[in-house]
């Protein structure tokens, strides 16, 4: 049967190693898998019938000259033809269906995980590294499960001739049966030579990818700056290293290629060699000499398949040990340091927020700037007060640490000014809550300055927009975000920045509404921007990682020489700027 | 989103004659191989006949073992032959795939960056992974197997043939219901395997999107609708793999039913041959025992047809990417010789219109004459049409209308490389590239010396490189150190300084540092734009202070040209927005 994707719930993987998550993968499916073996193994043993037809149709029609025996055997072979053909399809839709289940599983266990693993992501993994995983690795890996089907077959199969040929002579079925586990000897080294070089080339393909990206990422500086051709050369020669890779993969592969047809070759002229010399004996017929030379002809079909279940094994392998690395990446919640005992709970209504490296306190309700002089001391404030990092923070008295992640996230929101946007409608990329409706958002672009940005858009909210939002300009991207910030209506706002890249007429507006906006709920700007600070209830100065002054903007700016040289910069050289000055 | 082009029939071949053209010689020794170690493959059937002629003519062990012998000679053959046909194809195939993904890569340096921009970096980076390698399987696993079954299957009815003509003749009994159902099927197929492509294409962004917004992700609690996102992706996926499946369910069955048709016919006919005395008994039997044979190549064939077609649907996507008109090419006119002396040029824009794409325009002719070694200040809201300026007088967009010159000459007509050096664009976009420090930099001028580029990085004022424990070899960007956004952005300036352009375009450049680094490499920068013309889009208005000009653009019209304090005089739009700036900071 069909499976039903996408899949309702894709389930909990086993990732203690490659070899367990494959049988994950299996296991989750068990019926389709059954179905893949029987049908697999009925289509593999059908296989055998027609040398049969076609030596009964030797021996009982052409030899005695019977043409009615030789019609019979002949529309046989016609009917078993068209049985095989049927069983085939089934086997191939079934094993599709399998496949298909095993990748979709595979992506849905990736995205659920690449989706909650959160901000230690980027640190971990190379972006290109997803998109490997993501394109080739999940697609080998389900390749792996066709060896339950057909790979269950080819066994069977393999009996089956055995048997058969039992009833004609046990000599030639004791060769067979000693033959196979033979030929399986003669690949199995070959095959585990070739695991190594694929790895290694595989991970240089990987590299090579990433950096196919990489260019295809910095696509714009280049347009920009020039050295497009220093970048296609530079690739050109890591590809010539990879080629030189693919030369000795291939050297090995061709060995494994040829062997997987000389090797069952070898073993099929034995056999006839043996038969033949019985049919010389007159120990069995000439039909049965054809007969036998066209079972193991046939047994090539399950030896192949076996030999190619082991290939695939040893590439998703590979492809699934990638896979599993990326699902080892384990979130990094920044949890309380040992020894602290159980979780605390949260303060039950808005409480301030104290940061004791700064000396900093966010009194609750209350709109308050932060301007620093070292931005770096302002990002790790951030992510202090935003808990992705671990700190002493405490939250109305209780170490934020120790507080349930999950109620940090739906209370605290820090809003980067670089946050990312992820393609969809307009509307999507704005209602990360749910319910949120058409008034809410008119209201949250208002107070952003953003209106302009949906009414230039052809189909307004409803508009696609890439990953990125790069179709549009640094300042209505920036202005989306805030809008989206303010939508997710957390109790705590802290936003990063948030009117780097307006021009100062929206700025001064945003700043107003943003005020009014947020009014009564607690609210953190991190900023140097005059205009913003000067709509704070209170500034603190952030000088050499302390605060060094709090007050309103204009008390600072009358109090503090470092705050005013802070904020109206009057020292810039003229005209270089593209921003301030 | 628009995705990227897919290259059409006459591209496809066309490109894929392009690629085997260079190793003609190394396909033709290929082919022989193949077709040797076919005929080797062909003997043993062949024996086996004359091994049922020998013993019904009552031969003995000595005849008998010489046969065997002799078909075990021909495996070996076989096998050698298999062997370095198949490693001539691989090597032939890593090559060929060698040369697409360099192209792919070079094609893709060519975009127009708008385009890449609305494809979606997504959509290339599967051409470049998924795409790449499926030609590459199909190239170096696919294509030998069609040769190969190609070459055996004629050999095998050519051997039937020579055994009786009319054998010869009732052995195509299967090959009208094949070749229908393969028409049938491969009309259908490939569009049906490029919507499976593009499907793939999407999910696969939907992963690597979510792990580079994985901060995002988490800061906002995104992950439920991260998932969902995916579920819509993985419907879209499935909907296509089964239009593909429903396919193939009906193009597989019909294949394999007519295999048994041309077997029975032989042995029919063969019936009545027999009766005649026309051929003997092992004739017959050989011929039966090629046409099992020849289920197997036939098999492969149409098998890899299939593949071959998914293999074509990819390569047709990678050939795509340099379907659009690349970034305009170098003038095939005599070149313009470059002024001497380093001297600066006149930038002239006469009534130049521009839209994205079919949209309206942003631009509504703008005429703008910027005097060599000035500083020219642009401002204007956000959305005014400032960054799109900067694109048309850098020469990376042409104007729909109307004329960007430098130097009375188009500067979308000056060769890309040579524009570059004579106008250069600086944004706050930066992307720091995978590779050393030196690698970062080298791109801008690439006969910089170290001693160069370390002074290019201390006029930006980076002195953190001086921390840096392998200096100019340390590894950056993905994967290696990572460079913070301002540290990034000064690497940018750096690569300004090398490569030592006329004019200077800044597009916000500093607007996503912080005041402290900005301030500094805004004081290094002054030392850089001595001699250069400077263009700076700003939106925020000390700049336009201290600018010799300042012109305002609003909603994509200049409406206000002249010195700051000409314009603060006019009391026009620039005198409000000035007074706005500085209500805040009250100086």
């Amino acid at each position: 049967m069909p499976p039903q994707l996408p899949l309702p719930e894709p389930g909990e993987p086993d990732t203690s190693g490659p070899l367990r998550y494959l049988w994950w993968l299996v296991r989750c499916q068990p019926w389709r898998v059954l179905r893949g073996s029987l049908i697999g193994s009925a289509w593999m043993l059908g296989l055998s019938v027609r040398p049969y037809l076609v030596a009964r149709a030797i021996d009982d029609g052409l030899r005695p000259g019977d043409h009615r025996a030789l019609l019979w055997w002949v529309a046989a072979i016609v009917v078993a033809g068209v049985a095989l053909a049927y069983l085939g399809i089934m086997r191939h839709r079934t094993m599709t269906f399998v496949r298909e289940d095993a990748s979709v599983r595979s992506a849905a266990v990736l995205l659920r995980h690449l989706s909650r693993v959160g901000a230690v992501l980027p640190r971990r993994l190379a972006a290109g590294e997803v998109a490997t995983v993501g394109g080739v690795d999940i697609t080998h890996t389900s390749a792996v499960l066709t060896v339950t089907g057909p790979g269950v077959g080819a066994v069977l199969a393999y009996g089956f001739v055995a048997v058969v040929l039992w009833s004609v002579s046990p000599l030639l079925a004791l060769f067979v049966l000693l033959g196979v586990p033979a030929v399986v000897l003669v690949v199995a080294p070959l095959l585990r030579r070739l695991e190594r070089a694929e790895s290694v080339y595989r991970q240089q393909q990987g590299l090579l990818t990433t950096r196919a990206g990489d260019i295809v990422a910095g696509l714009r500086v280049l347009a920009g700056v020039g050295g497009r051709g220093l970048f296609a050369d530079r690739y050109a020669a890591r590809s010539r290293t990879l080629l030189a890779e693919g030369y000795r993969v291939g050297a090995v592969n061709s060995w494994i290629e040829a062997l997987t047809i000389a090797v069952p070759g070898l073993f099929l002229a034995a056999v006839v060699w043996l038969a033949a010399r019985m049919a010389a004996a007159g120990d069995i017929t000439i039909g049965q000499l054809v007969a036998v030379y066209g079972y193991v002809a046939v047994l090539v079909v399950p030896v192949w398949f076996l030999l190619e279940g082991g290939h695939q094994l040893i590439r998703g392998r590979v492809a699934a040990r990638r896979i599993i690395g990326v699902l080892d990446v384990a979130p990094d919640h920044a949890a309380p340091p040992a020894g602290t005992g159980a979780p605390v709970a949260p303060p039950r209504r808005p409480a301030d927020l104290h940061d004791p490296a700064t000396g900093l306190t966010v009194p609750a309700g209350r709109l308050l700037a932060v301007a620093a002089d070292d931005p770096a001391a302002a990002g790790a404030l951030a992510d202090r007060l935003g808990r992705f990092v671990a700190s002493d923070v405490t939250w109305g008295g209780v170490p934020l640490a120790g507080v349930p992640l999950d109620d940090v996230r739906s209370r605290i929101l820090v809003a980067d000014h670089d946050s990312y946007l992820f393609a969809g409608t307009l509307r999507e990329m704005l209602s990360t809550r749910a319910g949120t409706g058409d008034a809410e958002i008119a209201a949250a672009l208002r107070t952003a300055s953003a209106e302009d940005v949906v009414d230039a858009l052809p189909d307004g909210l409803d508009t696609p927009i890439g990953a990125r939002a790069r179709t549009l300009s640094g300042g209505q991207r920036q202005r989306v975000r805030l809008a989206r910030a303010l939508l997710a209506e957390p109790e705590v706002l802290l936003l990063l920045e948030p009117t780097s890249a307006v021009d100062a007429h929206t700025e001064g507006r945003i700043a107003r509404r943003l005020r009014a906006a947020r009014a009564g709920r607690t609210t953190v700007v991190l900023t140097t921007s005059p205009l913003l600070l000067d709509r704070a209830d209170t500034v603190a100065y952030l000088a050499d990682g302390r605060v060094v002054a709090t007050g309103t903007h204009v008390e600072l700016l009358a109090r503090d020489r470092g705050y005013r040289a802070l904020v109206s910069r009057d020292d810039v050289p003229a005209g270089v700027d593209g921003a301030r000055g | 989103m628009t995705g990227l082009p897919v290259a059409d029939r006459t591209a496809v071949r066309r490109a894929a004659r392009d690629l085997i053209a260079r190793d003609r010689r190394a396909v033709a020794g290929m082919l022989v191989l193949h077709g040797a170690a076919a005929v080797a493959g062909l003997a043993p059937p062949w024996l086996l006949g004359r091994i049922v002629d020998e013993v019904t003519a009552g031969a003995g062990a000595a005849t008998v073992d010489r046969l065997a012998l002799a078909i075990a000679c021909c495996v070996l053959a076989q096998g050698l032959l298999v062997r370095y046909a198949r490693y001539a194809g691989h090597r032939l195939g890593e090559r060929a795939i060698a040369r697409l993904r360099e192209r792919f890569v070079s094609r893709a340096l060519d975009l127009p960056v708008s385009v890449v921009e609305r494809a979606g970096t997504g959509d290339l980076a599967t051409r470049s992974s998924v795409d790449v390698t499926t030609v590459g399987t199909t190239v170096r696993d696919v294509l030998p197997v069609i040769v190969i079954a190609a070459t055996q299957l004629l050999l095998l009815f050519g051997a039937i043939f020579l055994l009786h003509p009319l054998l010869g003749l009732v052995a195509l009994a299967g090959l009208p219901s094949i070749a229908a159902v393969t028409r049938w099927y491969l009309r259908r197929a490939r569009p049906a395997y490029l919507a499976e492509g593009a499907a793939t294409a999407e999910l696969t962004e939907a992963l690597t999107t979510t792990a580079e917004g994985a901060r995002t992700v988490e800061a906002l609690r995104l992950d439920g609708d991260r998932v969902a996102y995916g579920r819509r992706r993985i419907r879209r996926v499935w909907e296509a793999r089964r239009a593909t499946l429903a396919l193939r369910s009906v193009f597989f069955p019909v294949v394999e039913a007519s295999y048994p048709l041309p077997i029975a016919a032989v042995l029919l006919t063969g019936g009545f041959l027999l009766a005649d005395g026309t051929v003997t008994l092992g004739a017959v039997v050989a011929a039966a025992l090629y046409l099992q044979q020849a289920v197997d190549p036939m098999d492969q064939l149409l098998q890899q047809v299939e593949q071959a077609q998914r293999g074509l649907a990819s390569f047709a996507r990678v050939v795509g990417v340099g379907q659009p008109a690349p970034d305009r090419a170098g003038p095939a006119a005599p070149a313009v010789p470059e002024p001497r002396g380093g001297k600066a040029q006149r930038l002239v824009v006469r009534g130049a219109r521009y839209s994205y794409g079919d949209g309206p325009d942003v631009l509504h002719g703008i005429d703008l004459e910027v005097r060599p070694g000035e500083r020219l200040a642009v401002v204007g809201p956000s959305g005014a049409g400032k960054s799109t300026l900067a694109r048309l007088l850098a020469g990376i967009d042409a104007p729909r209308e109307g004329v960007v010159s430098v130097d009375g000459r188009p500067v979308t007509d000056l060769d890309p490389a040579q524009r570059r050096r004579r106008i250069a664009l600086v944004t706050q976009e930066h992307h720091v590239f995978i590779g050393s420090l030196r690698d970062n930099l080298a791109f801008a001028a690439p006969g910089a010396t170290d001693e160069q580029m370390r002074a290019a990085l201390a006029a930006v004022g980076a002195d953190w490189y001086e921390g840096l424990p392998q200096g100019l070899d340390t590894p950056v960007g993905d994967g290696g150190r990572e460079l913070a956004a301002a540290d990034a952005q000064q690497l940018a300036l750096a690569r300004v300084v090398l490569a030592d352009p006329h004019t200077l375009i800044l597009d916000e450049a500093t607007a996503a540092l912080d005041p402290t680094t900005a301030r500094r490499t805004e004081r290094s920068l002054a030392a850089v734009v001595t001699g250069r013309t400077v263009i700076a889009i700003a939106h925020r208005l000390n700049t336009a202070h201290d600018a010799d000009r300042v012109t305002v653009l609003e909603d994509g019209r200049i409406t206000e040209l002249g010195s700051h304090d000409e314009l603060v005089r006019a009391g026009g739009a620039y005198a409000a927005l000035w007074r706005s700036w500085h209500g805040g900071t009250g100086r």
